[in-house]
């Protein structure tokens, strides 16, 4: 379980908080999706959970195991990170996909580390993609050999920034349904970053709206109002409630 | 791609070994090549034994030394800074060893104006490594002293290159002032030892270089996987559980005080560093347990075919190899980066 205590980031102390009291909990196997306007501290959330920055005060706790005082090697084994632009530099799927072991065996991989990685290639269906350059391979696939690397390490929360960010319509299908997998059946929890509110209501369990630096609102799908995105996004738009779907349409922005 | 591999090490392989026999044969002495292999065996006459032993050999000895150290060490500042034109002298390393060596040979040997334009007042210093340790250390001070302001910024690429071109040009004014003041014999003695030369080279400074060398090139082949990690950018290498600064601080480091090593011994060498890690890249990838290796190699076989073309171009006296490495180089980099395939990475 993912649990983010009244956190707090300033990038100096000249400079306006970017995360004011961020409160956040996600239990084992939960997809929580972030949401919010450029600016409203997302992706600086995320990288205070990932110990790329690090927090004034406050504390994340993932499985009772206090990730603020663990090293970057310790950390990498509970959390993935799937960034939105992946590049890879000019290694081969099979090598970069290792690279999601590093934490586990520093200097030279091992038997398990390799074994780990064929499997890893084999649940993204990327076996056949071993010795090719990531680098070169089309957006989808190197979406699935970020995703290959993240789970290679069996993180306990996997960290998605705008996975759909650069994807057409079939990747996208195919990178949610992956992320529903691994939550559900492996019990990996998942934070998503999403800007596509109908794709967000598609996938989450759990919604944190964003501004300020804040989390304004927090909880299920009923938070999926025409108030709650107006006072969020400035922009007026017609939520529909079609059975357990939710349709966002139109917009105007205030 | 294991084929390719395999088929490029032992290219490189052949070749260093092929040049550097070849590096032997050729010479102002005219030796033929029967002299040179005798004089090798120790059954020549006393004045081959002493060319091929005492010249020749420490000269092919830091050819492949220096040429590998510099070309792993540009790898390695090109991968930790994220920037495609970084090279081991990113920090202001030869801009500092120049100022030392300038201070060594104008102000400690008597190379001031105040002491008079002649040879006679011109006092060569006892320690004949006095002018590559004081460079040495005016380096060593540079790497230190850059690492040190980076810190506050935790050695962001951006600020550890703007931070070296800062510091090299003051100590590039620095020498400027200095041979403002220096005499025609002091200023020609330090501009000529600026030239990279691999004749400067001993079996001591031979040994201190490999000792570096070695060592750098050992940590460096360590953090391998950590290297091929920060191709995927900074923050997802954090998140692969690779320190990033502390990764940085130390190859930095290591490669700095190599180049400085090899810099204050033999003279400035430019563009292997940059040159030879891109040539690796372009052949065999990025995946640096490959890549440092071979780039060691380029380094070797680069410098040792620019000395061997810098003896025979000489007519007697040899051409400064670090004038042959770009001339050499610049033009095959270019070709590298306007041709077909010439997206440079990092």
């Amino acid at each position: 379980m993912l649990e983010i205590k009244n956190l707090h980031f300033r990038y100096s102390k000249q400079l306006p908080e970017v995360l004011c009291g961020i409160d956040l909990t996600l239990e084992k196997g939960e997809i929580g999706i972030l949401l919010g306007k450029n600016g409203a501290g997302k992706s600086t959330l995320f990288k205070t959970i990932l110990g790329i920055e690090r927090p004034s005060s406050g504390s994340v706790e993932l499985n009772s195991v206090l990730l603020n005082s663990v090293s970057p090697a310790q950390r990498a084994k509970y959390i993935a990170y799937v960034p939105q632009n992946v590049t890879f530099g000019d290694l081969s799927v099979f090598d970069t996909v290792m690279t999601g072991r590093i934490s586990y065996f520093g200097v030279k991989a091992g038997k398990e580390d390799y074994d780990a990685v064929r499997a890893a290639l084999d649940e993204m269906g990327l076996s056949g993609f071993a010795d090719r350059s990531a680098d070169r391979l089309s957006g989808g696939e190197k979406q699935k050999v970020a995703i290959a690397r993240a789970i290679v390490g069996n993180p306990r929360l996997i960290i998605f920034d705008e996975p759909t960010g650069n994807l057409d319509l079939a990747n996208e299908r195919l990178l949610i349904e992956e992320a529903e997998k691994l939550a559900k059946t492996y019990g990996i929890s998942i934070l998503c970053s999403l800007h596509d509110l109908n794709e967000a209501a598609e996938l989450g369990d759990k919604f944190f709206f964003m501004k300020d630096g804040a989390i304004r609102y927090a909880g299920g799908k009923e938070l999926f109002t025409e108030d709650v995105i107006e006072d969020i996004y400035g922009v007026r738009v017609r939520v529909n409630h079609i059975g357990n779907q939710i349709l966002i349409t139109g917009g105007t922005s205030k | 791609m294991r084929k390719k591999r395999c088929a490029v090490f032992w290219t490189l392989g052949l070749s260093v070994v092929f040049m550097s026999f070849l590096c032997l044969f050729v010479g102002s002495s005219h030796m033929s090549i029967k002299d040179c292999f005798l004089a090798l065996l120790g059954k020549g006459t006393d004045a081959s034994i002493r060319i091929i032993r005492n010249i020749r050999i420490p000269r092919v000895l830091a050819a492949l030394i220096a040429g590998a150290g510099l070309s792993a060490a540009g790898l390695v500042m090109q991968t930790t800074l994220n920037n495609a034109m970084a090279s081991p002298s990113t920090l202001g390393v030869s801009n500092a060893a120049v100022f030392g060596a300038n201070l060594s040979i104008i102000a400690f040997s008597g190379g001031f104006l105040s002491t008079g334009n002649n040879l006679s007042s011109y006092t060569v210093g006892i320690n004949p490594y006095a002018t590559g340790i004081i460079a040495f250390a005016f380096s060593v001070l540079s790497v230190l002293l850059i690492l040190g302001m980076c810190r506050l910024r935790s050695f962001s690429p951006g600020a550890v290159v703007l931070a070296g071109i800062a510091v090299g040009s003051v100590w590039t004014a620095a020498t400027t002032v200095l041979q403002f003041y220096a005499t025609d014999v002091g200023l020609s003695a330090a501009v000529i030892w600026s030239f990279g030369d691999l004749g400067r080279a001993t079996y001591e400074t031979d040994l201190i270089m490999f000792l570096a060398v070695a060592a750098a090139l050992s940590v460096f082949s360590l953090m391998a996987w950590k290297y091929n990690a920060l191709l995927s950018g900074e923050s997802t290498a954090i998140s692969l559980g690779v320190s990033v600064s502390s990764l940085r601080f130390v190859s930095l480091l290591l490669a700095s005080l190599v180049t400085a090593v090899c810099v204050s011994f033999l003279g400035i060498i430019g563009f292997v560093g940059i040159i030879c890690p891109h040539i690796t890249k372009k052949l065999l990838g990025q995946d640096h347990r490959v890549s440092l290796p071979a780039s060691a190699l380029t380094g070797s076989l680069l410098l040792l075919c620019a000395d061997t073309l810098s003896r025979s171009l000489g007519n007697g006296s040899a051409l400064p190899v670090g004038a042959i490495t770009s001339l050499l180089g610049a033009p095959f980099f270019l070709a590298i980066i306007f041709g077909k395939r010439g997206n440079i990475n990092a």
